[in-house]
C-alpha cells in the first residue's frame, strides 16, 4: 500500500474534476477580495463559499485537522491582543488583574476571520487535487520535470522517513539513551537520534541518483505523463467566473476609493 | 569542513544528485523537527536538512530544500505554512553563500552564520508574522514578551521573532556543522566535483 501524506481523496466530485490551476484562481480570488474590499462579511462569504464546496465534496471533515494545527495559535491571539494589546482602550470585562479590551479583541478577530478564509480556501485545493496533477500542471507552466518529480516523490519519503523514527527512538533508548527528564538530558538526547536519520537518508541519496540516472532522468527527450488530467466540462466557465469576480472587486474598490460609487453601494 | 570553492555559486544547471538532495534534506528537516517536539525542546530544528544541504551543494539547492518544506507543510498540514518557505529559502541562501565562501570551517565561522541566518528569519518573518497573526508567533516565550510589550508594531513583533529564531538557527548551524564533519568524503565530492561521477 503506498503511503502519502497528501491529504487528497478521490471522491468524483465536482471539485475533483476541475483542473489544479482554477481551483488555485479560487484559492487567489478568495484570499484577495475580502482583503481588498474589508469589513467582516466578505470573508464570511467566501468561507461559506469554502466550506459549501467542502461538504459537496465529502471532505469537510479533513479540513477539521488542518484546524486544529493553527487552532492553538489563533486561541494566543485572542487571548494576547485582547488582554494585553497597548495604546487607549474601552474596558469589556476584568479577569483579576487583566483587562479585555475591545479594540484587541475586535483586531484579533480580524486575524481569526483572515486565517480561518485561508485555511478553508486552501482545503478546497489541496484535499480534492492529486500531488500528481499539481506536479503535471507545474510542468505545462514550464517547470522543469525533473523538479516535478521531486515534489511528487517528497509525498512518499517523507511518510517513509518519519516511520523510521519510532524504532531509532526504541534502538537509542535500548542503548542506555534518556529521552526524558531535565532540559540538558532532553537535548543531549536529540544528536544520537537525528543522526542515524541523516547518514541513511545521505545514503540513499547517492543510490537514488544512480537508479533515476539508469531510467533516463536526465534525458532532453521531452517528457510525457502516464495519466494526463481531463478537466470537467465546467473548468473553463468557472475560471471565467472567477476572473469577473476578482476584476468586479478591483473596480468596485477603485470606484469606492475615489468617491464614485452612488451612495447606496458603499 | 567546507572548503571555499571556485566559481560562481549562482549557477543553475543541477546535477541529479543535487536534485535529489533535495529530498533528503526536507525529509531532514520534517524529522528534526518532529523529534524536537517529541523531546520537548524549547526550539524549532526544522532547518537542519536546509542548511546541510545549502553546504554540501550551494545556496539554490538550500534554499530549494527550505522553499520545498514549507509548501509541503503548507499543503499537508498547515496553509499559513507556505509563505514562511521565503523565510527558509532566505536562510538556505545565506548558509550556501557563507559555506562556499569557506565561511563555515571554524567556530567564530559557524556563530557568525547562525547569527546571520536568525538576522534573516528575523527580517523575513517578522512583516508575515504581522500579515497574518498581528505579530505573533505562537512561541510561548516570543509570545509572553511580545505581549508586555504592548503586543502590537514591528518593534515588539520582530523582539518576539529574535526570541524564537535566534537560538534555533545558531543550534542548527552547530549541529549542521559537527554533522558535515563526520559525513563520508564520498558524499561530499559528490557535490563538489565539475563534471559529475557517481563511482
Amino acid at each position: 500500500m503506498k503511503k502519502s501524506i497528501s491529504l487528497y481523496e478521490e471522491k468524483h466530485s465536482f471539485l475533483n474534476g476541475l483542473s489544479p490551476e482554477t481551483k488555485l484562481l479560487y484559492v487567489v480570488v478568495a484570499i484577495a477580495i475580502p482583503v481588498m474590499i474589508g469589513g467582516r462579511i466578505p470573508f464570511i462569504a467566501f468561507m461559506a463559499i469554502s466550506i459549501g464546496l467542502l461538504i459537496d465534496s465529502k471532505v469537510l471533515y479533513k479540513a477539521k485537522t488542518i484546524i486544529e494545527v493553527s487552532g492553538f495559535i489563533l486561541i494566543t491571539v485572542v487571548i494576547i491582543q485582547t488582554f494585553f494589546r497597548g495604546g487607549n482602550y474601552t474596558e469589556l470585562f476584568r479577569l483579576g488583574p487583566l483587562v479585555a479590551r475591545k479594540e484587541g479583541f475586535e483586531y484579533s478577530m480580524g486575524i481569526l476571520l483572515n486565517v480561518l478564509n485561508i485555511i478553508f480556501c486552501f482545503c478546497v485545493f489541496v484535499l480534492t487535487t492529486k500531488p500528481s496533477d499539481m506536479m503535471q500542471e507545474m510542468v505545462k507552466h514550464g517547470a522543469s520535470p525533473r523538479l516535478g518529480y521531486v515534489f511528487v516523490s517528497l509525498f512518499q519519503i517523507i511518510p517513509q522517513m518519519t516511520e523510521h523514527t519510532s524504532t531509532i527512538t526504541d534502538a537509542q533508548r535500548s542503548r542506555g539513551m534518556e529521552t526524558e527528564g531535565s532540559l540538558g538530558t532532553r537535548i543531549k538526547a536529540f544528536l544520537p537520534l537525528i543522526s542515524p536519520v541523516i547518514m541513511s537518508s545521505f545514503m540513499d541519496t547517492k543510490e537514488r541518483s544512480i537508479a533515476l540516472e539508469v531510467r533516463g532522468f536526465s534525458s532532453k527527450a521531452k517528457k510525457t505523463f502516464l495519466e494526463d488530467f481531463i478537466p470537467s466540462k465546467y473548468d473553463s466557465k468557472i475560471r471565467m467566473i472567477l476572473v469577473i469576480i476578482f476584476i468586479s472587486s478591483v473596480v468596485f474598490v477603485i470606484l469606492k476609493a475615489t468617491g464614485v460609487l452612488p451612495v447606496w453601494l458603499r | 569542513m567546507a572548503e571555499r570553492r571556485t566559481g560562481s555559486p549562482w549557477t543553475t544547471k543541477m546535477s541529479t544528485a543535487s536534485l535529489v538532495l533535495i529530498p533528503a534534506a526536507i525529509g531532514i528537516n520534517y524529522v528534526g523537527k518532529l523529534f524536537a517536539s517529541m523531546l520537548k525542546l524549547p526550539l524549532w530544528l526544522d532547518s537542519i536538512g536546509t542548511c546541510l544541504s545549502a553546504c554540501l551543494a550551494g545556496p539554490l539547492v538550500g534554499a530549494l530544500s527550505g522553499f520545498l518544506t514549507n509548501l509541503i507543510y503548507g499543503l499537508t498540514m498547515d496553509p499559513i505554512s507556505t509563505v514562511y518557505g521565503l523565510t527558509q529559502a532566505g536562510i538556505g541562501i545565506v548558509v550556501g553563500l557563507m559555506a562556499w565562501y569557506g565561511r563555515v570551517n571554524k567556530a567564530p565561522g559557524i556563530l557568525l552564520t547562525g547569527l546571520l541566518a536568525g538576522l534573516t528569519a528575523i527580517c523575513i518573518s517578522t512583516p508575515l508574522n504581522m500579515i497574518f497573526w498581528g505579530g505573533s508567533t505562537g512561541n510561548v516565550w516570543g509570545d509572553a514578551v511580545f505581549a508586555a510589550m504592548g503586543s502590537q508594531g514591528f518593534l515588539a513583533s520582530a523582539v518576539d521573532e529574535l526570541i524564537v529564531d535566534l537560538p534555533d538557527k545558531i543550534v542548527v548551524l552547530f549541529i549542521t556543522a559537527g554533522i558535515y564533519k563526520v559525513l563520508p568524503r564520498s558524499l561530499v565530492s559528490l557535490y563538489q566535483a565539475k563534471d559529475e561521477s557517481l563511482d
